[in-house]
């Protein structure tokens, strides 16, 4: 309502002091006038509604994180695999503990094998690099597993340097405006929070909870505390876990199959190693009957410890160390912020008192 | 850089304040054309040697060609340029193509040859500004006009960035003139063109990006499989949207984005979907396409000349090779068959009744199309023609199939779903995306035809003001709230 008495007030200002100039002046001024309004109405009506600024975690951004993997091996850690990295590597504890830069490549809903690949094949990587393991995404050579990180290798290869512009100043106003939240409040985000139920048999992605999922600029994606104090937010990302587990009936590799990507995997790593470049495998923590399904699904001794033998590579299991083995993740698969936090301390004391790895700020212990 | 990007936004607003500084208009010029270079530069920045080899040469042979008076020597300079332009467009756009072809043939006359697949780039708008350079150089031949003077101002026909890449295709006759005279938009110019950008980029980022890319995407990327009858037209359709909303976008923004800096380009869309009959709709469709093959190649060949058959033949011909010029793939050739198709049966017709085409010779100059200007019975919005344009609607949704889809298999397979021959395949499309579809297309129809026979410009300076401006708001944050990244434009792989 006030916005209608604002434009009706304008209206009459802009009659009275355009009549000599052209009907479409006056129209572009109405335009401009009503555009601003409305833009600064909406942002503040989003704000007021618990949105904050997040990233469209699109080519663009990872196009960007990918081509900081060529800082020097001790400044910096590359960070590939799943959703569950995202989460759960605190970027800020990461880079305040160890001195490291934190480059996060990782894809929602992905095998980090066409990352690996990639990183693999290019002579000019030769730094850490962290492999988060989950099961069901890293043991699967699906298509649809790899499209997302095959679209984002192409974008940073084919990438031009108009693109690289945009991208800085879409990145000015990302980190101002929450109304430019792609995800969740973007025309067609919107348009499908109000769908009609489908036809029987058409397969529809469900939606995911309003709190789960904001991406911040270094590609660290968080629940929101609304979302974590929040059971019926948590059910909702329960129930796409469930109906992903009842379509995705894919059964897990086995025999031939698993040593072909045992050898991939082997190959790639082999390659990165032989330039000076350091990996570890990580599992990262899931709970409830999400990690039930995942134990049943992919026996530990099958696939896990099978990877680390098959590739001569080390690896961190949550499962293994008690002061990271009994987190609660909210909807069975991701940790919280405050328990990434823990989580990333962990991860880092664990890779330098037993695994090895030195940072700027963290000398390997002997 | 493409229109709907944030760089573009940055870019254009640097353009408009130079253009708008007290600087002589030689030094406008220079700003234009580096600003062209630096438009191009911004996909990739080898490919502007390609550019300026095109534009070097042509300004060179075209002045050769006007002043050159020995008949051989004018046919030989033709010659260097047809093979410069066409050799290049050749290599980039149809390399593959023809060693892909090349390949096939002799290993069906038993010869065992595999060559290398070759890694080509296609510069981006290559097709469109070969054909610019083209037309100036047959134009010199046939001493149509004045060779351009300076070799600013013909770089600058060529290169000027709002067509540079995906048209309008312009004339020399057309935009040089421009060139020689100081120009600067006036408050009118200024403001249309801020309203026809306005109306390309919710053409391109709301309409065809954000509604329709996905269903078209999800139906063609799929096309192997059976569909039934609603998602496969819902499919076709979304791209018969689609493509229309993307190059008609494209082009609305380049006029919209030269009339900001005082220039007038070309119309190159008038409603297509609202054509009755199919030499209307190519008076409607890529507008400055069809007048360039009816201009240097229809007629060329003799046009309507050479008595019925030559008649039939060189409008098959004109639309095979126009389907070509769209890509390197035989389903693109089978697109522009089908439209030489539909010409011959349209001439088939019009033959038994009384409504005459009238033939090209006789078209007003400025008139496009490969037939002629179009009959007055069929210019008016009768019911009669309203169901002539559906019909016409119909079929050319039909050449769509083969336009999109990757390989014949696919296409036919996509026309089997769309006339049900598998009503029980399982169902595809959500119903949000049918919905979206649905509106959007009925609303474009319908919009085609209630408007083709004006411009957009007129009804809005018919409006009043304060609707125009409440219209524009709309698109501006339906703009914003689409928040689509900066997607290329479908006609710059062409």
């Amino acid at each position: 309502m006030p916005l209608i008495v604002y434009s009706l007030f304008f209206i009459s200002y802009i009659n009275t002091f355009t009549m000599q100039q052209n009907s479409l002046a006056k129209a572009g001024i109405l335009m401009l006038i009503l555009v601003t309004a409305s833009l600064v109405s909406w942002e503040l009506y989003v704000r007021s509604k618990g949105y904050d600024t997040s990233f469209d975690d699109g080519p663009p951004l990872w196009a960007n994180k990918r081509a900081q993997v060529y800082e020097p091996a001790d400044k910096s850690t590359v960070f590939i695999g799943s959703s569950r990295i995202k989460f759960d590597l605190d970027i800020p504890t990461w880079e305040g503990l160890t001195g490291d830069h934190a480059v996060q490549l990782a894809c929602v809903g992905s095998s980090p094998l066409p990352v690996l690949e990639d990183l693999a094949n290019d002579v000019r990587f030769k730094g850490k690099l962290v492999i988060d393991v989950t099961e069901i995404l890293f043991f699967s050579l699906a298509p649809p597993n790899l499209k997302n990180p095959k679209e984002n290798i192409k974008y940073y290869k084919e990438q031009t340097p108009a693109q690289k512009v945009s991208f800085q100043i879409n990145r000015l106003l990302e980190s101002k405006l929450a109304f430019l939240d792609k995800d969740r409040l973007s025309l067609n985000a919107m348009l499908d929070k109000v769908r009609p139920a489908s036809r029987k048999g058409v397969f529809v992605f469900p939606l995911f909870a309003d709190g789960f999922g904001r991406v911040k600029y270094d590609r660290q994606e968080y629940m929101t505390e609304a979302f974590v104090a929040d059971t019926n937010q948590q059910n909702i990302v329960r129930g796409v876990w469930k109906f992903l587990g009842e379509v995705g009936k894919e059964p897990p590799p086995t025999g031939g199959k698993l040593d072909t990507l045992f050898n991939m995997v082997k190959a790639n790593v082999d390659k990165i190693r032989a330039r000076g470049g350091k990996v570890i495998f990580v599992r990262t923590p899931s709970s409830g009957p999400f990690l039930a399904g995942e134990n049943m699904g992919f026996p530990r001794e099958k696939y896990w410890e099978q990877l680390l033998k098959a590739t001569g590579t080390p690896g961190i299991h949550f499962a293994d160390y008690p002061v990271i083995d009994h987190f609660q993740c909210p909807e069975f698969s991701h940790l919280s912020m405050p328990d990434a936090v823990i989580f990333t301390k962990e991860f880092i004391r664990i890779l330098a008192q037993e695994k090895g790895w030195s940072f700027a700020k963290m000398p390997a212990v002997k | 850089m493409v229109f709907n990007s944030l760089t573009f936004v940055a870019f254009f607003i640097v353009m408009l304040i130079l253009h708008n500084l007290p600087f002589s208009w030689k030094v406008k010029k220079i700003n234009l054309l580096l600003a062209s270079y630096v438009f191009y530069a911004a996909w990739n920045p080898p490919f502007i040697l390609l550019l300026w080899l095109s534009t070097v040469v042509d300004f060179f042979v075209g002045r050769a060609l006007y002043n050159q008076q020995n008949k051989h020597k004018r046919k030989l300079l033709l010659v260097v340029s047809l093979i410069g332009n066409l050799g290049m467009l050749c290599f980039f756009k149809y390399g593959g193509f023809i060693l892909e072809n090349f390949t096939s043939l002799v290993n069906l006359l038993g010869m065992d040859y595999h060559p290398a697949k070759p890694n080509i780039i296609l510069p981006a708008g290559i097709s469109f500004y070969t054909f610019t350079t083209l037309c100036y150089t047959i134009d010199m031949y046939k001493r149509k006009s004045e060779p351009v003077k300076s070799m600013l101002d013909f770089s600058l026909f060529v290169t000027f960035f709002p067509h540079l890449v995906a048209g309008p295709i312009v004339r020399p006759p057309q935009l040089v003139p421009q060139f020689e005279t100081p120009r600067k938009a006036t408050q009118q110019q200024l403001m249309n063109g801020l309203f026809l950008l306005s109306i390309g980029l919710f053409m391109k980022v709301v309409l065809a990006d954000s509604m329709l890319a996905a269903t078209a995407d999800s139906i063609f990327g799929s096309a192997r499989e059976p569909y039934g009858a609603l998602d496969a037209w819902t499919g076709v359709l979304a791209f018969s949207g689609q493509i229309f909303f993307d190059f008609a976008g494209y082009s609305t923004c380049a006029i919209g984005v030269a009339a900001c800096l005082g220039f007038v380009l070309p119309e190159n869309f008038l409603y297509p979907y609202g054509a009755i009959g199919f030499s209307d709709f190519w008076r409607r469709w890529h507008i400055t396409l069809s007048a360039w093959l009816r201009d240097y190649l229809y007629i060329p060949l003799g046009g309507n000349r050479k008595g019925k058959f030559r008649t039939y033949i060189n409008l098959m011909i004109t639309m095979l090779l126009g389907g070509l010029w769209h890509g390197a793939n035989w389903t693109f050739v089978v697109w522009g068959a089908l439209h030489g198709f539909y010409l011959w049966m349209e001439k088939i017709v019009q033959g038994f009744s009384r409504v005459k085409v009238i033939p090209i010779s006789a078209a007003p100059s400025g008139e496009v199309g490969v037939l002629g200007v179009l009959p007055a019975p069929l210019k008016t919005k009768t019911f009669r023609n309203f169901l002539l344009a559906m019909v016409t609607f119909f079929f050319i949704n039909v050449t769509w199939v083969f336009f999109r889809a990757p390989d014949f298999h696919s296409a036919w397979m996509l026309l089997k779903s769309m006339f049900n021959v598998y009503p029980k395949a399982t169902p595809s499309l959500a119903t949000l995306s049918i919905i979206k579809v649905g509106v959007i297309v009925v609303f474009m129809v319908a919009f085609h035809w209630l408007m083709r026979d004006t411009k957009v410009l007129s009804v809005a300076g018919k409006m009043p003001w304060w609707l125009v401006g409440l219209i524009w708001s709309v698109l501006i944050l339906l703009l914003v709230w689409s928040q689509e990244s900066s997607s290329s434009f479908i006609y710059f792989q062409f």
